[in-house]
């Protein structure tokens, strides 16, 4: 009963729940149903601490859930069906920059010379081209980021994993990635789940925007973007935009102060 | 606040300082001035004991003039007696130190990679880790006799649980994030360990042996205090009991330079093999 023969979804997340037991067990996740489609570019909105990046890392396969399950449907022959850019960047301190890069594609098994080809190419599209052979922790934040970026693009992941890829950038540096992105995206339309906390990034990237509720994070609502593919960055100055951005933070507002009112009880 | 002072508008200039008007000479300079102090500390230590001594402000059966120690040494050199000494130690110390390294990295790879190999030993590691090696000489002595292999294995064993003990806490400890991000690429076993557990582990490794090779110089006088018959150890007590003062002077001397010589050595090495450690920034 889930979709049609002809297209099976990407993802589908059922009915799945998260704790996590350390000091005190906290309750990340309620109970989130999500389906996503082959190709389809979804938004995750949702203030702080409400699990988006753990709905990433469940299917980045580096946590399971508690309950309810979670089906990928891969075309296969890889290593690992996702690349995830990390909210935390998590580029490793003792690989240069270069190397940093290579290692997704590394681990995918890509041979030597395409690897190196790769690595060059997307060095080059990040401006990271002159810091190649640097260390990270010489490297801005904001550049560090985009090496974590070109990490994960470099693979052409089936499914994009981004937590708030752009959060470093400078406002200037966030627009051209973002329409760098666009672009990329429209080019080869590969499933990609995107962590943020900016609606206007959301409507602007995404064919759908799911708004989550303050922890225990579940889907609250979800929009679908009216703006035809493929799309420019000019329909930020469409009046539909605005009323979309609108409608969104109307319904995020609350969450947002009962995330901070809550002060972390219950 | 406290009591107003008259105050009056002053423009704050914040400019180039030396280091960044003229980085290299700046470096440069400052190269030579901490190599020079670093070269001023035991001239002026062994310049002031010259000095007390001629003035006989102290015992000379006690405290021998540095120039009656080094000729002292030169004779010693000359009978061929320091180089004897100085490989008979430094063959005890390398080979202990390789062995403790080895067995020590062997040893916080299984503990450090196995929850399991870690409940079964740690807690039996730890309680050996207490024993005082220089203890257990005798017991090596009679179990292996009196050659070269009980010397050996004490340093070893000393070398071990430092080595162990550091890179397994490394290996527990690397963030949490850099595994994630590993893993969330198909990364697991051997690249894992490649990748992320081996590098993250070096640092500390290479900490640890420059202060172990410090330990096993200090581990082999001990030992050759009480049974060798060649050795800087040996020198040491043998020429205390003989009552040739400037011959000790010179035994304790060489421990030291041997000491400061290998800390080097394996600094170095380290310098060389962690490129990303020096990546920061001189100025
Ligand atoms: N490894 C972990 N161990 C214990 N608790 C965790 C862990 N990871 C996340 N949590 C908790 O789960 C909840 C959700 O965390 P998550 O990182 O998914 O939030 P988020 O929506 O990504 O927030 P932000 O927007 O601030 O990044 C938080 O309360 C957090 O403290
Ligand atoms: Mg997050």
């Amino acid at each position: 009963m889930h979709g049609t023969a002809s297209s099976a979804p990407k993802i589908e997340i059922r009915g799945v729940a998260k704790q996590y037991h350390s000091a005190r067990t906290v309750q990340a996740l309620s109970k989130v149903d999500l389906t996503i489609a082959d190709g389809e570019f979804v938004c995750l909105l949702g203030p702080s601490g409400c699990g988006k990046s753990t709905i990433l890392r469940m299917l980045a396969r580096l946590h399971k859930p508690s309950d309810g399950e979670i089906i990928i449907n891969t075309a296969g022959g890889r290593v690992t069906p996702t690349a995830m850019v990390f909210q935390d960047y998590a580029v490793f301190p003792w690989k240069t920059i270069e190397q940093n890069v290579r290692f997704g594609l590394e681990m995918a098994g890509v041979p030597m010379p395409e690897a190196n080809e790769r690595t060059h190419r997307w060095l080059k599209k990040m401006g990271l081209s002159d810091f190649a052979k640097n260390y990270p922790p010489t490297l801005s934040g904001g550049m560090q980021q985009r090496v974590s970026i070109a990490r994960a693009l470099a693979t052409e992941p089936e499914i994009l994993l981004m937590d708030e890829p752009f959060a470093a950038l400078d406002a200037q540096h966030r627009r051209i990635m973002q329409e760098e992105l666009l672009q990329l995206w429209q080019e080869d339309r590969r499933t990609v789940v995107f962590v943020t906390h900016s609606i206007e990034e959301a409507i602007l990237l995404g064919d759908r925007i799911v708004v989550m509720s303050a922890r225990p994070g579940r889907i609250m609502a979800e929009f679908n973007v009216p703006f035809a593919r493929p799309r420019s960055p000019e329909i930020r100055t469409d009046p539909h935009f605005a009323q979309l951005e609108q409608e969104i933070w109307n319904m995020l507002r609350d969450e947002v102060e009962r995330a901070y009112g809550e002060g972390g009880h219950k | 606040m406290t009591s107003q002072t008259e105050t009056s508008p002053t423009a704050l200039r914040i400019e180039p300082g030396m280091a960044e008007r003229d980085p290299s000479t700046f470096l440069r300079r400052r190269g030579r001035v901490e190599f020079a102090l670093s070269l001023a500390t035991p001239i002026i230590f062994v310049l002031a004991w010259e000095f007390a001594s001629r003035m006989g402000w102290m015992d000379k059966r006690f405290f021998p003039a540095p120039t009656n120690i080094f000729d002292s040494a030169v004779n010693m050199y000359q009978t061929g007696l320091l180089e004897k000494d100085l490989i008979a130690s430094t063959l005890r110390i390398l080979a202990g130190f390789a062995l403790g390294v080895v067995s020590g990295l062997i040893a916080a790879l299984a503990l450090g990679l196995s929850r399991k190999t870690r409940a079964a030993l740690e807690p039996f590691l730890s309680a050996l880790y207490t024993v005082p090696k220089l203890a257990l000489l005798p017991l090596l002595l009679l179990i292996f006799g009196l050659g070269e292999f009980p010397k050996v294995l004490l340093v070893a064993m000393t070398v071990f649980f430092q080595v162990w003990i550091s890179c397994m806490e490394a290996i527990l400890t690397i963030p949490e994030t850099y595994k994630e991000a590993a893993r969330s690429f198909g990364a697991k076993g051997w690249s894992m360990f490649r990748h992320v557990t081996w590098p993250a582990l070096l640092p500390q490794l290479f900490i640890n042996m420059r202060i172990s090779i410090g330990i096993a110089v200090l581990v082999i006088v001990g030992v050759e205090f009480v049974q060798a018959s060649e050795g800087i150890g040996y020198r040491i007590w043998h020429s205390w009991s003989l009552f040739q003062a400037n011959r000790m002077y010179v035994g304790i001397c060489v421990v030291a330079i041997m000491g400061y010589v290998f800390g080097y050595a394996v600094r170095w090495v380290g310098i060389w093999a962690l490129p990303w450690t020096r990546a920061r920034t001189k100025v």
